[in-house]
């Protein structure tokens, strides 16, 4: 039986800014099982970013709760979020965002070194998902000497590093072209599938949301299951 | 969450790699510049105590000694080995001190005449002073005196001229006449301010010419480590001879001075304070610009599972680490400099800096390693408590600012 990850119950997130409101979203509930890929399209400025970001315990929800593995996310203060988002969450980004100074290697290894790792155990994990991703010949490579298919599959590797139970990703082809996206579709979901995790993603390629167990919509504040 | 990734991630900012060179210049900049501002500091300390102990000894030597026992006539001759009654004991002479003028053809100094046996000069005086001619050799029945180069120089004579001179009796009912005196030597103590006022005279000379008012007192020199026990000296004297004697020691009739001298170290001591919490705010500024530069990254770092505490200990470290390393190496050049302040001295001495007359030239060097760190310590506390408050930026840095490069 699927166990339940994640839950939104009820969530609403609104931005001020000055006199006026701007809700994004609204009473919003949905829950995510454990092993599943869920995919979440919708327009732009819909919420999408907004709704992984509570996922992830980037952002908090202006009314409402989320609660992870039946933990709520609210309750925690700033150093529990941080250990909960170091060990239960692997981020993937539109653009990558790796640290720049860093080596591929390194930049894989940080989530490993933040959970308290021994350095040699951090690289051996690291070396074994870059090898895996097809950069073992790019371990000492900094992201300006990397493409943006390989950069985008570093970033990947640095998601999985903890083994974490959720992959979030933003728009993980987003900034790719059509050969590097693809590649990078089948690698997310196929590695995900493999290390038996949870991917929620959030995305305009069809293509990449059809790979997924479950599509929504997000449409007028809340998510709508796309058959 | 370990300190693990703290000090990792503090090693990969103490040395950059890859594209990061300004940040690299950043580091050797930052400890170059808490260099710049140690190395006059030690050197100003090294200056200060040689100065003040330099002077102070060259008073002590030549001038009041350590203590004064005040007594007629000698409690020892010449011969007489001191130190058999206390260790602490370098040397005792019997001595008789006035003042006078002094006259050449053209023009005249007021002194301080000091009438001394020639086993006064013993070896440790010898190391205040250098000679011309050879001091107090009497030659027929006239005075001799030996002048310093300062007072020679002033008058315009030299060894073996003639100078009159006239003592300024206590009593208005002394009769006061010139006598004539032969200049058998000159010296140099190497300190203007006394120079300038202090002649020595053949003791017995000196007792002719200050029969009735003549100030008489045994000079005793002790041992350098043990100059806080002046009291207890004169009591182990006191006992041993079965006598009281009235005394006076050297921070006593140099009170003044003495005084002056603390104060003035106190008083480079609070500015060397204040300079320190100036470069203190430096040290926070390069640990502002640190995580200026990294706001991204640190933005990741939390994103990624960083706490506050852990990005904190990094830049922290980091920042003291470069800090120490600028401390170090300022310290090190400053004693390094330190050591040569007599060339250096010598130099701008002979480059005729006027204002030098009132400073040794030369001097023996004392490093207060006490105070050097205190200094340094001083230093690295203001720098940690300047760095936490700037480390507090790290905590305003939200993981959703990373986000607005994506």
């Amino acid at each position: 039986m699927t166990k339940e990850l994640l839950r939104f119950h009820t969530v609403t997130k609104t931005f001020v800014s000055g006199q006026s409101q701007l809700v994004i979203l609204e009473d919003l509930d949905f829950v995510l099982y454990s092993g599943t890929s869920v995919a979440i399209t919708g327009k732009s400025g819909s919420g999408k970013s907004t709704l992984l970001n509570i996922a992830g315990g980037l952002d908090k929800p202006s009314a409402g709760s989320v609660s992870f593995l039946g933990r709520e996310l609210g309750a925690l203060n700033d150093k529990d979020l941080s250990a909960f988002r170091n060990r239960h969450i692997g981020f993937v980004f539109q653009s990558h965002i790796l640290l720049d100074d860093f080596t591929a290697l390194e930049n894989v290894c940080v989530p490993a070194l933040i959970r308290g790792a021994r350095q040699a155990d951090a690289v051996k994990r690291a070396k074994e998902l870059l090898d895996r991703v097809g950069l073992s010949d790019r371990l000492q490579h900094r992201p300006q000497k990397l493409s943006g298919g390989e950069r985008q599959r570093v970033a990947i590797c640095r998601a999985l590093v903890n083994a974490p139970d959720l992959i979030i990703a933003d728009e993980p082809t987003g900034s790719l072209d059509e050969e590097s996206s693809s590649g990078i579709e089948t690698l997310l979901t196929d590695i995900v599938r493999e290390e038996g995790k949870t991917l929620l993603m959030v995305t305009h390629d069809t293509q990449l949301a059809s790979r997924c167990s479950t599509v929504y919509l997000l449409h007028n504040r809340t998510l709508q299951e796309m058959e | 969450m370990t300190m693990r990734f703290s000090m990792w991630l503090s090693g990969r900012l103490l040395v950059p790699k890859g594209e990061s060179k300004y940040a690299r210049l950043r580091l050797v900049r930052s400890a170059a510049l808490i260099a710049i501002v140690m190395i006059p500091l030690v050197l100003a300390l090294i200056f200060m105590d040689g100065m003040m102990n330099g002077i102070t000894d060259k008073y002590i030597l030549l001038q009041d000694g350590h203590i004064q026992l005040h007594v007629e006539d000698p409690l020892f001759d010449s011969q007489y080995d001191v130190s058999a009654i206390d260790p602490r004991l370098e040397s005792a002479d019997y001595v008789v001190s006035g003042y006078g003028i002094v006259y050449s053809r053209d023009t005249t100094a007021e002194v301080r005449i000091k009438g001394v046996d020639i086993s006064y000069f013993n070896e440790n005086r010898m190391t205040q002073l250098e000679f011309t001619g050879e001091p107090l050799k009497k030659e027929g029945s006239l005075a001799a005196v030996m002048l310093s180069t300062t007072i020679a120089q002033k008058l315009g004579v030299e060894v073996g001229q003639r100078v009159a001179f006239m003592v300024v009796p206590d009593s208005s009912s002394s009769v006061v006449r010139p006598v004539l005196a032969n200049v058998t030597a000159l010296y140099d103590s190497g300190y203007h301010e006394l120079d300038s006022s202090l002649l020595f005279m053949n003791r017995d000379d000196a007792m002719r010419y200050f029969p009735k008012d003549r100030n008489a007192y045994t000079e005793l020199l002790v041992s350098r480590d043990h100059v806080d026990d002046l009291g207890a000296i004169v009591a182990t004297l006191e006992s041993a001879m079965d006598k009281n004697f009235p005394y006076a020691t050297w921070d006593e009739f140099n009170g003044t001075v003495y005084q002056n001298f603390i104060t003035s170290r106190q008083v480079i001591l609070l500015v060397f304070m204040m300079i320190l919490l100036v470069a203190g705010v430096y040290v926070s500024s390069i640990a502002q610009e640190m995580i200026q530069d990294s706001m991204q990254s640190i933005a990741l770092f939390k994103t990624l599972g960083a706490t506050n505490s852990n990005l904190s200990w990094a830049y922290f470290c980091s920042v003291m680490v470069v800090t120490s390393i600028g401390l170090v190496a300022g310290v090190s050049l400053g004693l390094l400099i330190g050591s040569q302040i007599g060339v250096l001295l010598h130099w701008l001495g002979n480059s005729g800096l006027a204002g030098l007359q009132y400073y040794l030239l030369d001097f023996r060097i004392v490093i207060s390693w006490r105070d050097i760190l205190a200094i340094s310590f001083s230093m690295l506390v203001i720098s940690s408590v300047t760095v936490r408050l700037s480390l507090g930026r790290i905590r305003r840095i939200s993981p959703l600012e990373m986000l607005q490069q994506d």
